[in-house]
This record gives C-alpha cells, structure tokens and sequence, in this order.
C-alpha cells in the first residue's frame, strides 16, 4: 500500500489536479449540463433568429388584409390560419417575436445603464445620494407598476417602440439598482478593494475595475430574469389596446384580438398566447439555471 | 390589538395616504394640461358652442386657475365631469367601480392564497414523489402564463367547451349582467386573476414548509402523539406562513394591476376597464379620476397588509 516515505504532501500532488478553468468557462460547463436552461436557451436562440428573420422575409405580408380567410382556420398554405381581418397569423407571429425581443432587450439595456450607474454611484459613495436613491427606489416599489408605465404611454402620446421601452424601463430599474447596490456595499469591504486603494488606485478604478467586474454575476441573472417581465409588460399594455399600434403585431394585441372573436375561431387567441408562454417559460428556466451556474453556493 | 401606538401609525399613514394621492393626481393632471385646450374634446367644435364648452369644463383659464380650481375640487372629494359623457360625474362613478374591482379582487386574493397554501402544503409532505414534482412543473407554468392566457384558457374550457359537450346545461355564462357579480359570475375571472400568484405562494410554502417540518418542535409534537394532520395544520403551518406574508404587498398590488386586464377581458365594469376605456377615449377628467382612485386603493391595500402583518405574528408590533 502507501510506501513509508510517502508525507502527507506527496500524496496531495498524488491527487490529479483540476484543470485551471476560470469562474466563466465552469460556470458555462454547469449551464450546459442543466439541460432544462439549455433547451430553453436554444429555443430563446431560434426565437432570436426568427425575429430578425422577420426584417427581411414573412410568409405573407404582415399588415395586407385579406391574404387569407378572415377568421379562416389553419391550412397547409397558412398553417396558423388567419386573423378577423384575413391577415396571414404565423407572419404576424413572426413580426410579434421582433417586438417582444425588441422590447425586453432594448428595456434591459436602459434598465442595465441606469441600474448599474445608480447602484455603483450609491453603494460605492453612500452619503446624501444613497439616501435619495434608496428613498426613491421603496417609493417605486410601493407603487403599481404596470399603471404606472401605462400613464406614461399615454402621457407621452401614443405608443412607439421606443415610448413603450422608456415607459417600462422606468418601472424596472430599481430591481437593478437595488441589487447593484447591495453587491457594492458588500465588495467594497472586501480585501482585494481595501488593497487597491491602499495602492493608490482612483474611486474610477476601483468601481470598474474591481467592484463592477466581481458583481457581473448577479447582475447577468438579473437581466435574464428582467427580460421576460419587461416581455410581459408590453404584452399587457398592447392586450389593453394601449401599447404597440396597429399595424405593428405584438403578441399581446394579437391575443387580444383573439379573445374578442374566441367563440367563433380560439386559433386565433391560442397561436400568441402559446408563443408568449412557452417564450416567458424559456427566459425564466434559462434565469434559474443561469442562477445555479454563476453562484452554485445558493442553490435553491 | 388597536392599541394607542397602533392608531397613531394609523393616523400618521393616512395623512401620508393623502399627500401621496394629491401629488399623483397633481402629476396625471399637470401633465395632461399641458396639452392644449382643443386636444381635450374628441369633436371639432366651432365658434360660440366650443368657447361655452370650454368655459363649461373651466379649461379657458390659466394653468394656474385650472389647477387651484382642482386642487380645490378634490379637496371636496369632487373630482369633476366626464368629457366624453357630459353631466357624468365622476366621484360616484368611480367609488362604485372601485367596489366592483374590490369584490373581484378580494375573492382572488382568497383563491390566491387558499389554492397557493393547501397545494404548497401537500408538495412539502409528498416531498420528491410525483406528486411534488407536477405541482412544482404546474407552478413554473403559473406564474410563467400572463393571466390573460390562463384568462382565454379557462374561457375556452369552461364557457365554449364544456357547454358543447354538455350541450349547454353546465356551462359558464361570459355575460356579467349586473354592476357586481353573483358567485357563479365571479368565480372563473377570480380564478385567472388568481392563479398565476397562487403558483408563486405555493412554492413559497412548500420551501418553508420543508424548512419548518425539520425543527425540534415539530419531532416533539409528534413524538408526544400528536395526529400528523394536528401535527401540520396546528402546528407546522402557522410558522411556515410567515414568508408568505411578507410577499402578501406586491401581491395584494400585482392582483390590482392585474385586474385591469382581467376586467377588459370578462367585461366587468370595475376600475380597471375604465382605466382602459377612458385612456382609448381620450376621456381625461376620467383618466385623472381613475388613477386618483388607483392611488387610494393602493395605498389603503398596503395599509391593510402591513396591519395584516401585526394580526398573524404578534412579534410586529407599530
């Protein structure tokens, strides 16, 4: 068995040593392994090319009226059928794909700029401006969000992309800015910030270089999970008549159209409402594992 | 219960109840009247008839008048005239819409936690069995589904579906006919408003409920004799709740906003379909009115939960 030289040493290097990978290539090995997120990632993938498919090339015109059937049923040359106004429903799937995704990622992107600012800016000089923002952020989560983003729609004038991403992403930003904050307040106690300073590092260094980059995990979660609610804002704005404008397909207005004429033609309501669920569904199992991957300690 | 202090913190959140209506209302008003006069009426009026209209509504004065005036106004809980339906006042209107709302969305708040806590519960027994894992994949689909797909889901089943295939004797009638629903009316939007947040308070029950089973007095409730089902309701539930409750704000406020779609969808004439109608009319008196009245409930509804906190766990006290 074990030879008498053998110290405790020797046998430590006797183990086979992990092969270095860094904190990202072990967290994507995770998320690979976690097939529930990896499916969903490669649906949200396909979802994504559809989109921008949708730029160049639907089936039929999205806007025509007539191309098909109004209220006509699935068929092998519309195989979604068609909408009350004889609209081709599966190039208007299509369309609604680009707004949903335009909509949740251009949110997150606001949502990412003013999130990540004001929680740096706050969590790292605390002071006067912290209390301002902390103030403002318990004010925002007292209030109803969704009336909130509706009453700005419709105090800007009428509902364009860009009004819909502006109005959504100022009832959001402060799930990003709390977290952001938090992750500061905690990093900028640790060792490795306490050095940096020590070595004369300026506070512009120290937040990016070193407190951003130790955050970008949560803040990578948060923006997964921030998507499909940002998704699913504009899908109840547009339901309500009061988000995206016709001719523009949103998945919302189309299943609202649905409803109205569900006793005569459910396809109608059923192909919108199954593309944002299953959709919804994607970005919250790809959220989860992607939480399990980047921070295995808090598994839920 | 209503102890000095309690009453005070009372007092002091109502006070600050108002301020926060009157700054909300300020905000939707000034904001609208930037617009001018002419934007406000739907019609192409003309001469004499549109000077005596806006004289009417009081739009032909300055900002500054308009505002004291409706400061002033609200101050007298009067919240003015509808400009789409003229001579419609709109204080009593919306007060009974907001009891409409308050019905549905009180039945939902009780499915919500009821369905959330029962199927909670019996995930957390069942641990890792079948059963536990369809409630948990039913939750993700929940709170994964917007309520106006479960809303289409269960409109499809219960009100076209279910009658074919009974030829009409059990079937849910989608016409709400008076200004609040009878029971057979309100159950199914109640549900869809529901559910989603059910799926959400389910899982947190059974997280906790699963934390809650493993502590010493749960072993010493059972090792002294008691039933399992004493042993869980009287004595594991009670403190697995406690999570639950702090979620019971932005759910109390997620079944608000989540009426408004509910509401367009079942054709119930509460708040939240005048919300929307007045925005699609352009009817702005009504648009003021509705969201001063959002703003009440809002705040009142949170009031109510952090008084609910104090009631189910004693420890809280204001």
């Amino acid at each position: 068995m074990a030879t008498a030289s053998a110290t405790p040493a020797d046998r430590f290097d006797a183990v086979p040593a992990r092969a270095q990978v860094s904190l990202w290539s072990d967290a994507w090995r995770r998320l690979r392994r976690n097939r529930l997120a990896a499916v969903s990632a490669f649906y949200l993938a396909f979802v994504f090319a559809v989109a921008i498919i949708s730029l160049v090339w639907t089936p039929y015109s999205t806007s025509h009226l007539g191309v098909v059937t109004p209220y006509g049923g699935p068929s092998g040359a519309h195989p979604l059928g068609g909408d009350q106004y004889g609209r081709d429903i599966l190039s208007r799937l299509m369309e609604g794909a680009r707004t949903s995704m335009t909509v949740g990622v251009g949110t997150q992107i606001v949502v990412l700029a003013v999130g990540i600012t004001v929680g740096l800016l706050a969590g790292y000089f605390r002071g006067w401006f912290d209390t301002v923002v902390t103030l403002v952020i318990n004010i925002f989560y007292g209030i109803p969000d969704l009336l909130v983003a509706l009453i700005l729609v419709f105090l800007i004038g009428q509902g364009s992309l860009g009004t819909i991403i502006f109005a959504i992403a100022v009832t959001r930003w402060m799930d990003m800015a709390r977290l952001v904050r938090g992750q500061t307040l905690s990093i900028r106690e640790r060792e490795f910030v306490e050095a940096a300073k020590a070595s004369g590092a300026k506070p512009r260094k120290i937040i990016f270089g070193h407190i951003l980059p130790n955050a970008l995990g949560p803040i990578i979660v948060q923006a997964t999970i921030g998507v499909p609610s940002a998704i699913l804002f504009e899908a109840f704005m547009s339901f309500l008549g009061l988000g995206i404008q016709p001719p523009t397909a949103s998945w919302g207005s189309m299943a609202a159209d649905g409803v109205n004429a569900i006793r005569i033609s459910p396809h109608i309501v059923l192909a919108p409402s199954l593309a944002l669920m299953i959709t919804l569904m994607a970005f919250n199992f790809l959220g989860d594992g992607l939480r399990d991957a980047l921070d295995p300690r808090q598994r839920r | 219960m209503l102890t000095r202090g309690t009453l005070t913190y009372i007092g002091q959140r109502l006070v600050l109840i108002a301020f926060t209506v009157l700054a909300v209302s300020s905000i939707v008003f000034l904001g609208i009247h930037r617009l001018p006069g002419d934007a406000l009426f739907s019609e192409r009026l003309r001469g004499q008839a549109y000077q005596l209209l806006l004289h009417h509504y009081g739009l032909d004065q300055p900002l500054l008048v308009q505002y004291q005036r409706f400061l002033g106004a609200m101050l007298h809980g009067d919240l003015g005239e509808s400009l789409v339906n003229r001579g419609v006042k709109i204080t009593p209107l919306v007060i009974r819409e907001l009891s409409v709302s308050a019905e549905v969305g009180v039945v939902a708040l009780f499915f919500t936690i009821v369905i959330g806590i029962i199927l909670g519960t019996i995930a957390a027994m069942r641990q890792n069995s079948w059963l536990d894992y369809l409630l948990s994949s039913v939750s993700v689909v929940g709170y994964s589904m917007p309520n106006f797909v479960i809303a289409s889901f269960l409109i499809l089943f219960f009100a076209i579906w279910l009658g074919n295939v009974t030829g009409g004797s059990f079937q849910y009638e989608l016409n709400w006919d008076g200004t609040y629903g009878t029971p057979g009316e309100i159950w199914l939007p109640a549900f869809a408003l529901g559910f989603p947040y059910a799926s959400f308070v389910a899982r947190l029950t059974r997280a906790s409920m699963l934390e809650v089973i493993r502590q010493d007095y749960i072993r010493t409730a059972r090792a002294k004799g008691l039933t399992e089902q004493i042993v869980i309701i009287r004595h594991a539930l009670r403190n697995s709740l406690i999570p639950v409750i702090t979620i019971l704000g932005p759910l109390v406020i997620g079944i608000i906003t989540g009426g408004v779609v509910i509401e367009n969808i079942f054709n119930i004439p509460g708040l939240g379909k005048e919300f929307a109608q007045s925005i699609l009319s352009r009817d702005y008196n009504v648009v003021i009115g509705v969201f001063t009245m959002y703003a009440a409930m809002v705040g009142v509804a949170n009031l109510l939960v952090d008084l609910a906190y104090t009631v189910i766990d004693p420890r809280i006290r204001y």
